[in-house]
């Protein structure tokens, strides 16, 4: 049993995924102003906006998600007509922010539009199950699982893993309510990281299985899930790598033969010791152990696209021979001491087997295995 | 692995103000089980059911869905189990407008007050995964969690993903519970004829290895679309039989759960062995038998 990834479609504030892959490359950082809500009444001054959401403050997840259905599904050839397709669109804010414009004097939005149905069935007629599925910052990931288990239990001929975010002032005011002063840059793994910010953003995978004709970008080996059943908001080590282990298990790879991790990398206080000690528990630690990357210090965190994204950037990094280093990181936290972090320039190196990590509030957990073809 | 029947070996109703006793005792011309006299408390009575302790900041739909699951595990009332992790069994929540009070709310405090005016109480409930999330860490379910937003189909979407969890190994339960608050904005956003209405409902779902072989169990089958089911019902919950939304109110994305669990009370705690769900769904009527057996 197995499945591929036929395509691949990203949109970031670096625009879709070859762009956002030279901007990781070349050391870029997508931050700019917020410009959704007030800066000081939401103690947050710097986001990662996508240019291809377009001027109107509604609706741009939508329009992200919609950009990349539409292009993924076109390089992988898919046929509704022809084809049993099923689409899952991970998210963790949905259209809330339609919501929040209407409890400020605007438009009342309709329930529907909260989810992603109608959007997806505008770009691709025909399809027979779209399925919104709400997972914080791991959904992209959780839909990535769910469309191998369709795939290989014959459930569906092609799965689109989607995932989609923009920002909403309630998540933003959490984000500025916990810390200090505002950070400016999201920084990845640093002992001087000042915590998150988000960043618009939208990716689909096209799963299907290995003998369908076509592309194919890589091989999925697993993803495993758990939830931590820990704490609402903090992450826990132990349910971390029991995701982590669940992926092994399930692909029979072993720990030994990933060489590269594109990491979750929030720049949290509690993230990313908790994702170092969880690596430092199920992979061996060496000096040639994997090489670990991360990319929202120069993308933001683009919650429940996240997994999808960094899956993209896998895609790249096996195809191109070239790992992009973690942007904004300069001195590795405490935590990550013996971890092969990717820093300063882009590293030259052609992975075989890749760990992509994605953990969301309320401690839902979401580790991809992905092969080269 | 196939996708054969599902095996249910736990069930509840929880909508409060509803008389179901009255209700089915109507539809059936008898008096019924003791399932529809047991009382469904109010969110803001949670702690009736939950115990007190942790319910702060809950939303109601979130009380809502944790009652469903205290009853549908027959835990004893009124007191929070104290239980170890149960890393294989999985949560899948249905529903879509749990968190949308608190989201308008925050907006309009942060514009009045600023967001230091926001509680960090609340941090869990601006995260649209908080109902899912929320029964996995009360009941301490670590295997996949996932939280269904989309729309009227979502209870059954639920129940097709809980099977899916299940057939591709990554639990030996699935705690299946839709929930939807009938709140001000909640009501206003779904808009609808009849109005929303509050209640939550829970499913457990097993492995045949997993499931006490003495215990109670009905079987569930996810009817593929434009197929017939296999077995003939003698009782229909939707349109052309009880439907629940013409005689309640549309509980939305917790509807198709809320189905499910009145089928499966009908089916065996009422006799009727088999026992349909129509659900009209967002766009598309998808069907669901429940029926007494023991093995798919």
């Amino acid at each position: 049993m197995a499945a591929v990834i036929a395509g691949s479609a990203v949109r970031t504030c670096f625009g879709d995924g070859a762009q956002t892959f030279d901007a990781l490359l070349g050391g870029a950082v997508g931050a700019g102003p917020l410009r959704h809500g007030d800066p000081a009444e939401l103690n947050i001054s710097t986001a990662y906006h996508a240019a291809a959401a377009g001027a109107d403050p509604l609706w741009r997840a939508s329009r992200l998600l919609a950009a990349c259905v539409a292009q993924a599904a076109g390089h992988a050839g898919v046929d509704p007509s022809r084809e049993r397709v099923v689409v899952l669109v991970g998210t963790g804010l949905r259209e809330l922010s339609a919501v929040e414009e209407w409890a400020l004097g605007g438009t009342r939005p309709r329930a529907r539009s909260l989810h992603f149905g109608d959007v997806v069935t505008a770009v691709l007629p025909g399809v027979v199950e779209i399925i919104t599925i709400s997972n914080a910052c791991s959904a992209g990931g959780q839909a990535l699982a769910l469309a191998q288990d369709l795939i290989e239990l014959g459930d569906a001929d092609v799965v689109l893993a989607c995932g989609t975010d923009a920002l909403t002032r309630s998540m933003l005011a959490m984000i500025g309510r916990v810390t200090r002063e505002p950070a400016t840059a999201v920084r990845p793994f640093d002992r001087d990281r000042k915590g998150v910010l988000l960043g618009e953003g939208a990716a689909v995978a096209v799963v299907v299985p290995p003998d369908r004709p076509g592309p194919v970008l890589g091989r999925l080996a697993a993803t495993g899930v758990s939830c931590d059943a820990h704490h609402e908001t903090a992450p826990d080590p132990e349910g971390i790598a029991r995701a982590m282990t669940d992926a092994f298990e399930r692909s029979g790879c072993e720990p030994a033969q990933v060489d590269l991790v594109v990491a979750h990398g929030t720049g949290t206080a509690l993230n990313d010791p908790a994702e170092c000690q969880a690596l430092r528990k199920v992979l061996p630690v060496s000096d040639d152990g994997a090489l670990v990357t991360a990319v929202k210090g120069a993308t933001g965190h683009t919650s429940g696209s996240a997994a999808l994204v960094n899956v993209d950037v896998a895609l790249r990094c096996m195809a191109g021979g070239v790992v992009p280093p973690v942007i904004g990181l300069q001195t590795v936290l405490e935590e990550g001491t013996g971890l092969r972090f990717v820093t300063g320039a882009p590293t030259r190196f052609s992975p075989q087997l890749v760990q992509i990590n994605a953990f969301g509030f309320g401690g839902v957990n979401a580790v991809t295995l992905l092969e080269k073809p | 692995m196939t996708a054969g029947p599902m095996i249910a070996t736990g069930w509840s109703l929880h909508l409060p103000g509803i008389p179901l006793a009255a209700t089915m005792t109507d539809l059936l011309g008898r008096p019924c089980g003791a399932w529809a006299h047991e009382l469904a408390v109010a969110p803001e009575n949670a702690a009736a059911v939950l115990g007190r302790k942790g319910l702060l900041a809950k939303e109601p739909a979130t009380r809502l869905a944790l009652c469903a699951v205290h009853r549908a595990c027959e835990l004893a009332p009124g007191f929070r189990p104290a239980s170890p992790l149960s890393p294989r069994t999985a949560v899948v929540a249905c529903g879509n407008l749990g968190n949308v009070a608190t989201v308008a709310q925050a907006t309009r405090t942060i514009a009045a007050q600023g967001g230091r005016a926001v509680s960090v109480l609340d941090a869990p409930n601006v995260s649209s995964n908080v109902i899912a999330s929320s029964v996995a860490l009360w009941f301490r379910f670590g295997a996949a969690n996932m939280m269904i937003c989309s729309g009227a189909a979502a209870g059954l979407d639920g129940l097709r993903l809980a099977g899916l969890l299940l057939r591709a190994g990554r639990a030996d339960r699935v705690v299946l519970v839709g929930a939807e608050p009938a709140d001000e904005v909640a009501s206003a956003l779904h808009d609808g004829d009849p109005p929303l209405r509050a209640g939550a409902a829970c499913v457990v779902l097993e492995t045949a290895a997993a499931a006490r072989p003495a215990g109670r169990r009905v079987l569930i089958d996810l009817v593929p679309a434009g197929a017939v089911p296999a077995a003939a019902a003698r009782h229909t919950v939707g349109a052309a039989g009880f439907d629940p939304t013409s005689h309640w109110g549309d509980f939305y994305g917790a509807r198709g759960v809320i189905g499910l669990a009145l089928a499966a009370h009908l089916a065996l705690d009422e006799g009727r062995q088999v026992v349909e769900v129509r659900d009209p769904g967002e766009d598309a009527v998808r069907v669901a038998t429940v029926r007494v057996g023991s093995q798919p």
